[in-house]
């Protein structure tokens, strides 16, 4: 997979993290990437069509989501309910949204689906067997992990 | 804890009233949800709320824009874009509420929704009109 492809993502999630919540992003160097995506996690499935094909998904630690909510809010959440998964999906569609903005300037010209929350037991079929990199991240609050899978859309 | 922070002032007093004051009513709307209490009872805030965002995000958007159309700023057109999408979702939202006035998740999706939105909108969309500004040598009145 293109670092062309990838940069926008991470690059956009450290930017979204500041600006939003005042909160710094970096690698995990320590974290060996989780092959699977855990169910334990909370998963955020976006995918990706138009020039490149595929998807990104944005798995949190449980508590994370709660904590970044409280932070926006000032307010306490003690579970991940509709209020908070809504929340956390939008984040997750302004990353995106920043990243192909950023893929835009260099050529690529894609589109994301509505965010939706992902188990392994969920995951479309045609999301299986990908090719998919996978970024640790870390945060005061927590980490998290990006999982990456893009290709160029082949000319039909 | 106040939702609005000094740091989210663009430098236009007309925008930066009008987004303290819709922070301000997003705050008052999320901490009445989310308080314990009957849902009935909790109806005319919310009805309240989804009348306020739907003229919200047409007088304000056309201030916001109309702004940026004299300023010439060079992202007018995306940031229309991202007003109308908003604008869209806002009108779904308050739809599927008038249908079913019951969908308590619904509501509690549109706020979660709506607190997300509007911290980006104007932490960092709004902020970029401001930097355009000042780096055009004068000042974001």
């Amino acid at each position: 997979m293109k670092a062309e492809y990838v940069n926008p993502f991470y690059q956009a999630t450290i930017n979204v993290f500041k600006m939003m919540l005042d909160l710094e992003v970096t690698k995990n160097l320590n974290s060996i990437p989780d092959s699977k995506l855990s169910d334990e996690k909370i998963n955020i499935l976006i995918q990706v069509t138009g020039d490149l094909t595929g998807f990104i998904i944005y798995s949190f630690d449980s508590k994370m989501p709660l904590e970044m909510v409280k932070i926006m809010s000032g307010m306490q959440f003690d579970e991940f309910d509709s209020f908070v998964e809504s929340a956390i999906m939008e984040i997750a569609n302004i990353i995106s949204g920043n990243a192909l903005s950023n893929l835009s300037k260099q050529r690529w010209q894609c589109d994301i689906t509505p965010p939706q929350v992902y188990t392994e037991n969920s995951k479309p079929l045609e999301l299986k067997n990908k090719r998919v990199l996978r970024i640790p991240l870390q945060t005061k609050l927590g980490n998290l992990q990006l999982c990456i899978s893009l290709e160029e859309t082949k000319a039909s | 804890m106040r939702m609005w922070k000094e740091r989210y002032k663009i430098g236009v007093p007309l925008i930066d009233a009008q987004h303290e004051e819709l922070f301000n009513r997003v705050s008052d709307f999320v901490k009445s949800l989310r308080a314990e209490g009957n849902w009935e009872d909790k109806l005319p805030m919310i009805r309240n709320t989804m009348e306020f965002m739907q003229e919200y995000v047409i007088v304000h958007f056309e201030e916001e824009e109309a702004y940026q159309r004299k300023i010439h700023y060079p992202y007018y057109e995306d940031h229309r874009r991202i007003h109308n999408d908003f604008r869209e979702e806002v009108y779904s939202f308050v739809q599927e509420f008038k249908k079913d006035e019951s969908n308590e998740k619904l509501i509690q999706a549109f706020a979660g929704k709506l607190l997300a939105w509007l911290i980006n909108h104007v932490a960092a969309m709004d902020q970029k009109i401001a930097e355009y500004a000042l780096s055009k040598g004068g000042t974001v009145e």
